[in-house]
């Protein structure tokens, strides 16, 4: 599995066996305090409900055991309640999934047992000291040091959505004379397909780059790129 | 192929692996599943054409996570769980234990030096049990283990009162060996301090008890269990260690990888302290305070230190199976 170099996004690529490459989406630090906050509450809740379960089963069983029964639980929640939901199906807590966060390690598979508990209790540490967690703001793929030595991530778990309205089909296809790249065909085309969101003059700035190619300047440019963009979707 | 026209004639394609690795997830039998991953294949082909030609995000991404998702279902690591755990016992964790030898040492010599230390000049002058253990810790001391006190036995005779005990020692006892193990972070300080902070402690007890209370009731209580609980909590602090030392000298890598290789490398010690930190609890809870003579006790917590012994030596230096 290779790491690239550093990029400008925070597109993680991983390259896989089968011989492509698939990205992750890398979630910033900002979110995950917040998930992790909402965690704590939900422990919080889920120790709260436990209390009044054990005195009611205390009542039963003596006090001795009751305490007992709850000193285990708060061992089981305080250090594995992370723990056990990273490594169950939804592969995040409740307050990650809630932000469509999930823990992978570096590949984009699940975390094993061994990964979660050494990213987990890091954590722990790692709050001792305020300035640690942040390390993970200056981070290419924003992980910190216990994700770091898990080999484990935090990715978006589902596929961005884009608000984008695709522009105006032009009327007539316009031949592309000169051989054009694949990003500059890619370019025109993604430009079809954003630009019913932009104002008018917002498309006629961005067609007046390109002066070049359609010999033209002001909304006259607009109209002959898409007709550009059109030749290219193979309508001629 | 333009865009729309390979969405069009691969669209029921993707819809179907799609179905598919959802059936896969929910843990579902999948009708037709042998052909799992050769559709994967197919759509791992499909998403570095649609990537190469650049036919833009939404088809792009959305081929993305079908690749992730089926990559996750059909790399699903399954093992047998009795099976491994066997093996981590008799083999991967002794021999994860040989292998850090020199840490082993460096461990043990920061525990037991302080402990030494500290008993030693606890029996010259109490005022060292004073600055260590303070005013309160001497004389909850002295209710356990003080001349007139009454025995650890006496104390569980009531109902549950052992299982509660045991508890106890679950919760505080493994929560510190996780701690001792994040400790190893703060460039291994954390783990050190812990060390070096429960040596003088001990130190300390051993050097009161046996100066101003009764031994024997401190000997008799303390041997069935002290060997899980020293060698457990020294293993996990190897593992603290080795993260520390992984950010000092990361050697030929980065200090990320070494990171890294320090989490994996240091994993079967955590994991293997902290099942001998239960298994301490259990000895505690539930042996330790039983009303047996002093001479049966102190038989059965020498013959758990020599099997301590024969296991980290000898154990699992053959390899079984293929």
């Amino acid at each position: 599995m290779a790491i690239p170099a550093r990029r400008i996004d925070t597109l993680q690529s991983v390259e896989l066996a089968e011989g492509m490459e698939i990205h992750l989406r890398a979630a910033g630090p900002f979110l995950r305090f917040i998930a992790y906050f909402l965690d704590l509450i939900f422990e919080g809740l889920i120790l709260l409900v436990l209390v009044f379960t054990i005195g009611i089963i205390g009542s039963v069983l003596g006090a001795n055991v009751a305490t007992g029964v709850y000193y285990l639980l708060y061992f089981f929640i305080w250090w594995f309640y992370h723990v056990f939901f990273e490594i169950s199906r939804w592969g995040a807590t409740p307050g990650k999934r809630i932000f469509g966060l999930r823990v992978v390690d570096e590949a984009g598979g699940a975390v094993t047992l061994g990964q979660s508990m050494i990213r987990n209790f890091l954590r722990g540490m790692e709050i001792v000291t305020p300035f640690v967690p942040l390390v993970a703001f200056f981070h290419p793929r924003f992980q910190r040091l216990g994700d770091l030595a898990a080999g484990s991530l935090v990715v978006y778990s589902k596929p961005r959505v884009e608000y984008s309205v695709a522009g105006p089909s032009a009327m007539v296809s316009v031949p592309v004379t000169c051989a054009l790249t694949r990003e500059e065909e890619a370019a025109i085309l993604s430009f079809r397909y954003r630009s019913g969101g932009w104002s008018e003059a917002r498309r006629v700035e961005l067609t007046n780059h390109l002066q070049p190619l359609t010999g033209e300047v002001g909304p006259k440019g607009v109209n002959k790129l898409l007709g550009m963009a059109r030749w290219l979707e193979g309508q001629r | 192929m333009n865009r729309q026209e390979f969405e069009r004639k691969n669209a029921t394609k993707w819809r179907a692996f799609e179905l598919k690795v959802q059936a896969a997830e929910k843990r579902q039998n999948v009708t037709g599943g042998e052909e799992l991953p050769s559709t994967f294949r197919k759509v791992c082909y499909d998403l570095s054409l649609a990537q190469y030609r650049m036919f833009g995000h939404r088809i792009c991404d959305h081929l993305n996570a079908l690749a992730i998702r089926g990559y996750r279902v059909i790399h699903r690591k399954r093992g047998v769980f009795g099976a491994r755990a066997l093996q981590f016992c008799l083999s991967t964790f002794p021999r994860a234990v040989r292998t850090e030898w020199k840490l082993a040492c460096v461990v043990s010599l920061v525990f037991w030096l302080p402990l030494f230390v500290m008993w030693w000049l606890t029996g010259k002058d109490l005022i060292w049990a004073q600055a260590i253990l303070g005013s309160e810790g001497m004389s909850s001391l002295e209710g356990m283990y003080g001349k007139g006190a009454d025995t650890v036995e006496h104390l569980r005779s009531e109902h549950g009162s052992n299982f509660m005990m045991f508890a106890h020692y679950i919760q505080n006892n493994v929560g510190i060996d996780f701690r001792l193990f994040a400790g190893g972070i703060l460039f291994g300080i954390g783990t050190l301090f812990f060390l070096i902070y429960n040596g003088f402690h001990f130190g300390a007890v051993v050097g009161y008890v046996t100066a101003a209370g009764d031994p024997e009731k401190l000997w008799r209580f303390v041997a069935g269990h002290s060997s899980f609980e020293i060698l457990g909590m020294l293993v996990v602090g190897m593992a603290g260690l080795k993260l520390g030392f992984a950010l000092l000298a990361p050697g030929q890598l980065s200090r990320s990888q070494a990171l890294s290789k320090a989490g994996r490398d240091g994993l079967p010690l955590l994991i293997g302290g902290a099942l001998m930190t239960a298994l301490a609890a259990v000895v505690e809870g539930f042996w330790s305070a039983q009303p047996f003579p002093a001479k049966v006790k102190y038989l059965v917590g020498i013959c758990f230190w020599m099997l301590h012994v024969v296991y980290f030596v000898f154990a699992g230096r053959r390899s079984y199976g293929a």
